[in-house]
């Protein structure tokens, strides 16, 4: 067997330069925002490496830019990665965080011989712009070895590849720390070393956990792995640096990630009709767009042109992060549009979906509004009308006993004309919104209007009196 | 006729992100508002009593203490309560203070755990009960009902309930609920404002609390915030509109009836102390006629006999005796358990301290100012701080709480407030701002810009764009600046009572375990007069007490502190080369630095030298002025025979602390209050204190007296510059002892010297690599770790006295196994590891720790072998379950390589920190990686203002605040330390190197001030990578 490996040392960082190329000093940053993750080359530069506190990072390079990520962010790109290795290699399996193997020398034929396998890998890594250290070993922790300490060499010659391992310092060997202390603390330096230690001795010595550890980078114990297999859905992130103000500065890596979904379906031999676009923003909520074809679809350009329209209708709300692009439901190409048999596979997530589209066809989409609660005490910021999405479950919030509130709020309160009949209750003040620069502050009665009807009067800090609302 | 008001229900910031004021905040609104009383009602707590209390001593309004609480539990069938409890009497105070311990000490640090059983069970029969009944949306009727009965059964008359008006949705009802339930239980109503903040304008802060408090952003707070911003102090005309009358006349009413003041809280000292049949003062005049026999056998000074005399007067006018009983009575512990102690601040400026061994600043020598100790018209209890030897103050404060018990003993607090990074990243973090781009923005401040251009840093820094949003943040940050956050325990401030503690103040649990905290600061103690021990910790007494004893086993007989030689001139003569490494206070670099330009050649030179590397003279510009006249250099004059007295003895320079407060008087005609203002703004200045308001008065009285207009501005200067590290000459004198006898033993017994020193650690400025170096250039011969020959401690051995490292400074080695090494240890040593391992008793971890330090040469050839043989040892792990013992035959011993000269040096740093071999400069030397570098010996030779090129290995970098932009580097070579100083400029354009590099290549410009050489760096290169080459590249490698 030969397996080859892919290393990718800052698989994040080319993540953001593909979506936004920048040349100055990159780090990523843990969630908390307190150490460094990954650094580029530039960063690496003016030292600042991964594991360093974020403090000394800026200490380093005071003009750093900074990206904070999700734990789990690292693990859907290497599933994008599996996902295009996937179609050149059969067998290939997973080694997070930032590893992929690939069983090859079933491959030769198929390919005409290693070196060509070579160039198509490193090929398609340019394609895609990413930085990955190749490697090739006769046994997966061979290749892992190598290519982890950027070694790599293009050869299926069992004894060279056995001698570049032997060659690498102990710390990169991937040893426990207990272990590789104990072994250094013997004045050994290299794995070759190792390796000449007796089999017997290394195992009652150190650990037979070592022993079996050593014997799989040599191929004298079989290290069988368990092939991966492909996701069902399609989900794409683009992170921004410097925040995108126009819709133009998205298109760049939507294209990419619409190209990537066209190559994506068409290997899959499967269409769609719904994408779902979320726009990710500094200081307030997502912005969800869900773009629909006409029909089963595939193709990069129309699902481009489509987002292009979506997007002139709804201008950004604000500055742009980040962006998501999922696919979720696929269609057989050829597979005819209904249900099945009997009708009972429809849940009842399609039964919505179904209707909201239905809905949405007639009335036209704009028309189609989702009222849900809000929790702030003002009143015109106490509801919000949504795009419909997914039937949605509330968000947990403290129990609170709502207000009496009218059932019809005025779009904005107009002036009260008239003095009212009869004062029924109040005030009531509401004083808030300071922060984000809708400051209200008022007190409210509900009062009877000469004309007999029950409004939800107030008055503001100016004195002013106001309508707000109509009781039933 | 319109009634008063009484605010019975306010939350201060002591109510941790809940209350919005400070107490002296609220307590000041009350006053303007013309209420009759107010009450501060934190949750389960009274720490906010003192502040408002300070605020309120003189005024017409009148100060209430309650609490609010909040039960874990409900009576059976009702709702669980919520109510406030008021201190009607010094007794009832008691009560409270009583109940709040309870529910503190049974909870984590800052919570509370109270239940009704509490309630039931403790006595509470001076207090008066405000209920505040459940809402409905908490509790039905029927439950809140059967509460309101509980409570009436518990405080018959002394239940009310109170009723707010907030404007909210549902109040209404509310009020329904609480008129009908004071009919039913029949009960008067009283008004509340349910107050959490002093002014309405608070209320964005009181948001953003809410937020925090919540995990959440203002924003997303939702429900979380209050509806409006009503909950603040309102004025009496809005309050008779909001409530009826009677309401308004129950709180005047029940205010009357609370009648307890803070201010009445007396201290009562421990009567322990004081035989039967003897009162306090004749008993203090007894032992202090002992001291003074002690002190002065040859007969007391008659000007220590007056000074004593005026003393014991004045103590015993203001009823002090007590107190230095007490003190009298650890310190003489301490002493019986040899555990040196040494009191130092202002009570070294008492000659009764001085006679009963608290102090050791001999008053025939030094002239006191007992008025800065004690004063009649200060009207402040003393302050005695009493230092004991670091490794054993535990020691004492067991002694503290076993002798008065823990019911009567317990810490200080220390109130951690909010400082502006705190504050920036909290209000940031309630404002939803991105938490890296806030932790970038802290990070590229410079904080020792003033206090005002952190702002501009920050919007420069590009936190927004918006005008209106860094005018909220910015708001929000500088009042929530110096906002309680929590109570931690002061670092040896101990409250000592005479009845039950808790009775005079709430002790709650502190972080650290088996500490227990009172709810009250060091400044709450002062504001309210009551007295507290300081019990700190000096690294520096253990180790000289040890090196006394060391010096004692050398001669032969005891020897102490007071038969070290005075005024040696051996010692005064290394000490003005700069040769002091290790020497309590004097050996940072800027000491280090300073020595050889003051030259010190008498105790009071010590005194000063001590005192002038500090922010105080430094910005005050004094220090280039006294060294001048010091020297001669320039003439000693004073402007008039007042400012002569103050300056005299530091030749017209002020340096102490005192001397400038005393200066504003004699120079800027301050009276004797503003004086003490003065001294109190300099003290809090560093939290929150502002100084400004002084400059005018300071600068204009001296110009009007006729000073240099250029002194005053100087003068100014070192006043900011002391705030908050004021450097009393007191403290100085107490501290220049220490330097004298530490620099005797280090001139005089240096083996004694760093043996104790390296015992004694982690203390004082240098690592044990750089103190074993220091002794080797001292002629101190070090031998390494042995398991044949040392014991845990570092030890002198022969008649040599050669210092034998001891097992301590094998990093990760089980003291108990090192105890067990030495004591089971046979006639003619151990002969082989498995005698080691079967007589010591010790685990694998401990063997190879032990081999990894190469400790045992007499039976292993090399570290490599010794630990393959140990490793044989242990149990195989099991087995793979396809594989037979058969495979774990074992083979003879395989062969290792023999280790290199670098090998043996990096494992002994990876192992003890330290190594005895060669230098690893001298390996790199030797290989000829550093061809044109200069040692730091070679530097001394060399001629200044010419290129140089040094390296080393890096064991410093600092950034003092008294030297603009200016980074001090550190490098160690074999020789010695070389001094390399870096500019802003150079620094910027080589970070990396800079912050980086553990080996660092410096060319530069060597320059020289007498004695003293600096490297001004220019060109900065990493070597790091040849530290790991080291032991591949050695000359003996096989």
């Amino acid at each position: 067997m030969l397996w080859l490996y892919l290393h990718f040392p800052h698989l994040l960082l080319d993540h953001i330069h593909r979506n936004q190329p920048s040349t100055g000093a990159l780090a990523i940053v843990d969630g908390a925002g307190y150490t460094v993750v990954q650094a580029c080359p530039n960063a690496r530069d003016l030292g600042i490496e991964a594991g360093m506190r974020l403090k000394t990072a800026l200490g380093l390079a005071p003009e750093l830019s900074i990206m904070r990520t999700e734990a789990r962010q690292e693990a859907w790109l290497l599933e994008d990665q599996a996902r295009w290795l996937y179609r050149y290699a059969a067998h290939i399996t997973l080694s997070p965080p930032d590893g992929i193997w690939a069983e090859v020398s079933s491959l030769q034929k198929l390919y005409g011989g290693l070196p060509s396998i070579w160039q198509t890998v490193e090929q398609a890594l340019a394609e895609r712009k990413l930085n990955a250290w190749v490697a090739i070993g006769h046994t997966p922790q061979a290749a892992q070895l190598l290519a982890r300490a950027g070694k790599g060499e293009c050869t299926a010659d069992k004894h060279h590849i056995l001698t570049s391992v032997g060659s690498l310092p102990l710390p990169a060997a991937g040893f426990d720390e207990k272990s590789c202390t104990r072994l250094q603390r013997l004045g050994l330096n290299t794995l070759a070393e190792v390796f000449a230690l007796p089999p017997t001795e290394l195992a009652r010595r150190l650990s037979p956990e070592l022993l079996a550890m050593v014997q799989k980078i040599q191929g004298t114990r079989p290290d069988p792995k368990a092939p991966w297999q492909p996701p069902h859905s399609f989900r794409q992130k683009a992170d921004f640096i410097h925040e995108v103000e126009h819709t133009e500065g998205l298109l760049f890596s939507l294209q990419r990630i619409l190209s990537e979904l066209e190559e994506d379906l068409c290997w899959r031999q499967q269409d769609t009709d719904t994408l779902l676009l979320i726009l990710q923003h500094r200081h307030q909520q997502a912005t969800r767009l869900r773009i629909r074809t006409t029909g089963p679809e595939h193709r990069a350009e129309m699902f481009l042109k489509l987002i292009r329209l979506k997007l002139d209708q709804h201008p950004l709300s604000a500055p742009v992060t980040g962006l998501i692009l999922a696919v979720k439901h696929f269609t057989g190409r050829e597979a005819p549009l209904g249900r099945d048999l009997l009708g009972e596979t429809e849940d009842l997530d399609e039964a919505w979906h179904t209707l909201i589209s239905r809905l949405q066809a007639r009335l036209g989409e704009q028309s189609l509004k989702r009222l849900a609660a809000r929790a702030d005490h003002r009143p015109e910021c106490a509801w919000s009308a949504s795009n419909p999405g997914k039937p949605g479950k509330p968000r947990p919030q403290a129990s609170v006993t709502l207000p009496r509130r009218p059932l019809w709020l005025l779009k904005a309160p107009r002036p009260l004309a008239q003095p009212p009949e009869t004062w029924h209750s109040g005030p009531e003040r509401i004083s808030g919104g300071w922060w984000d620069g809708q400051r209200v502050h008022r007190d409210y009665y509900i009062a009877q209007l000469p004309g007999g009807e029950l409004a939800w009067v107030f008055r503001d800090v100016q004195g002013g009196w106001f309508i707000h609302g109509w009781f039933g | 006729m319109a009634t008063g008001y009484a605010e019975l229900f306010c939350f201060s910031n002591f109510t941790f992100l809940t209350g919005a004021s400070h107490p002296h905040e609220l307590a000041e609104r009350a006053l303007e508002l013309g209420y009759n009383a107010i009450a501060i009602t934190d949750a389960c707590s009274v720490a906010g009593i003192p502040r408002a209390w300070a605020a309120l001593k003189d005024s017409p309004v009148k100060l209430i203490t309650g609490s609010w609480f909040e039960l874990e539990d409900a009576h059976p069938g009702g709702a669980a309560p919520r109510f406030i409890l008021l201190a009607q009497s010094r007794k009832g105070y008691g009560q409270l203070c009583q109940l709040i311990t309870t529910g503190r000490r049974r909870a984590e640090k800052g919570q509370y755990q109270l239940f009704t059983r509490d309630i039931e069970t403790q006595e509470l029969d001076n207090c008066l009960c405000l209920w505040l009944p459940p809402a409905s949306s908490a509790a039905s009727y029927e439950q809140a009902e059967v509460c309101g009965e509980w409570l009436q059964r518990l405080f018959e008359q002394r239940l009310r309930i109170g009723a707010t008006r907030t404007l909210e949705a549902g109040e209404e009802q509310q009020l329904a609920r609480v008129r009908k339930l004071a009919d039913q239980l029949k009960l008067a109503i009283a008004a509340t404002g349910e107050v959490h903040m002093h002014a309405r304008e608070r209320q964005p802060l009181q948001d953003v609390l809410t937020a925090l408090r919540h995990h959440s952003t203002v924003e997303n707070a939702g429900h979380c915030l209050f509806q409006n911003g009503e909950r603040y102090l309102r004025p009496l005309p809005v309050l008779q509109r909001l409530f009826p009358q009677a309401w308004l006349q129950e709180t005047v009413n029940i205010a009357n009836s609370c009648r307890f003041e803070p201010g009445s809280l007396r201290y009562e000292y421990p009567p322990d102390l004081v035989t039967k049949g003897e009162t306090p003062a004749a008993y203090l005049k007894r032992l202090t006629r002992d001291g003074e026999r002690r002190r002065y056998p040859g007969g007391t000074p008659m000007k220590v006999q007056a000074l004593i005399r005026k003393e014991l007067g004045l103590i015993s006018e203001l009823n002090y005796e007590h107190y230095f009983l007490t003190i009298h009575d650890i310190v003489a512990f301490a002493r019986s358990r040899g555990i040196l102690c040494q009191g130092r601040g202002s009570a070294a400026n008492s000659a009764v301290c001085y006679c009963l061994g608290i102090t050791e600043v001999n008053p025939a020598k030094v002239e006191l100012l007992f008025e800065r100790f004690i004063s009649k018209d200060r009207d402040e209890p003393p302050d005695i701080d009493v230092d004991f030897e670091h490794q054993r103050r535990e020691e004492v404060i067991q002694y503290i709480y076993q002798r008065y018990g823990r019911e009567r003993a317990a810490l200080a607090a220390t109130v951690i407030r909010y400082r502006p990074r705190s504050a920036i990243r909290d209000v940031g973090k309630a404002l939803g701002f991105d938490a890296a781009l806030v932790e970038k923005l802290l990070d590229g401040i410079d904080w020792r810009d003033k206090a005002t251009n952190w702002r501009q840093q920050i919007l420069d820094k590009g936190l927004t764009r918006n005008p209106k949003v860094a005018d909220q943040f910015f708001t929000l940050v500088n009042t929530i600046l110096g906002f309680p956050r929590h109570l931690s325990q002061h670092v040896g401030g101990f409250v000592i009572s005479a009845g039950p503690l808790a009775e005079l103040v709430p002790v709650e649990n502190a972080a650290m375990e088996g500490r227990t905290v009172i709810q009250w600061d060091k400044d709450d103690l002062e504001s309210l007069g009551l007295m507290k021990v300081d019990v700190l910790a000096l690294g520096m007494l253990t180790a000289i007490r040890k090196a006394l004893a060391l010096i004692s086993e050398e001669k032969g007989q005891t020897f102490t502190i007071q038969d070290v030689p005075q005024e040696d001139s051996a010692t005064y003569a290394m000490l003005q080369k700069g040769d002091s490494i290790g020497v309590f206070q004097v050996e940072s670099r800027a000491q280090i630095n300073m020595l050889p330009r003051l030259k010190p050649e008498t105790y009071y030179d010590l005194v000063i030298e001590v005192a002038i590397v500090r922010p105080g003279p430094i910005q005050g510009d004094m220090v280039h002025p006294y060294l001048r006249r010091k020297h001669g250099l320039e003439a000693v004059d004073y402007p008039n025979d007042a400012v002569r007295q103050v300056l005299e003895r530091t030749l017209g320079v002020p340096i102490f602390q005192e001397q400038v407060i005393k200066l504003a008087m004699v120079a800027a005609g301050f009276s004797a209050g503003e004086a003490d203002k003065l001294r109190r703004a300099m003290a809090a200045w560093k939290s929150h204190g502002d100084l400004t308001p002084f400059r005018d008065k300071l600068i204009s009285g001296m110009l009007e007296r006729g000073h240099d207009p250029d002194f005053a501005e100087r003068l100014y200067q070192q006043i900011c510059g002391f705030g908050g590290y004021g450097f009393p000459e007191s403290h100085a004198a107490s501290f220049a002892l220490l330097v004298y006898v530490s620099a005797w033993i280090k001139r005089h017994h240096p083996a004694a010297f760093y043996c104790a020193l390296l015992n004694s650690q982690p203390m004082g400025f240098y690592s044990p690599s750089q103190l074993v170096q220091d002794a080797q250039r001292h002629q101190v011969t070090v031998l390494p770790p042995d398991v044949n020959h040392s014991a845990w401690e570092h030890t002198l051995q022969g008649k040599e006295k050669h210092l034998r490292l001891g097992l301590r400074i094998i990093q990760g080695l089980s003291s108990s196994g090192a105890e067990r090494i030495h004591q089971n240890r046979p006639a003619n040593g151990y002969q082989s590891a498995a005698e080691l391992r079967a007589r010591a008793g010790l685990n694998q971890r401990d063997m190879e720790l032990l081999a990894g330090a190469n400790a045992m040469p007499g039976f292993t050839s090399n570290r490599h072998q010794a630990y393959w043989q140990l490793l044989e040892h242990e149990e195989p792990a099991e087995l793979f379950a396809n594989e037979t013992m058969a495979d774990y035959t074992p083979e003879p011993c395989h062969l290792l390589p023999e280790p290199t000269e670098g090998q043996n040096v990096l494992a002994d740093y990876s192992s003890q920190g330290l190594t005895l071999q060669r230098h690893p400069l001298a390996l790199l030397r030797e290989q000829g990686h550093l061809r044109y570098c200069l040692t730091a010996d070679q530097l001394k030779a060399t001629r200044p203002g010419i290129p140089v090129q040094v390296a080393g290995l890096v064991t410093g970098r600092q950034r003092p605040g008294t030297a603009s932009g200016v980074t001090f580097v550190t490098l160690e070579d074999e020789t010695g330390n070389i001094n390399v100083v870096v500019w802003l400029d150079t620094a910027r354009r080589q970070r990396k190197p800079l912050l980086t590099a553990r080996l660092l290549h410096v060319k530069g410009i060597i320059e020289k001030e007498g004695d003293i050489v600096h490297i001004m760096a220019g060109k900065l290169s990493d070597l790091s990578h040849l530290i790991n080459a080291l032991p591949v590249s050695s000359r003996d490698f096989h």
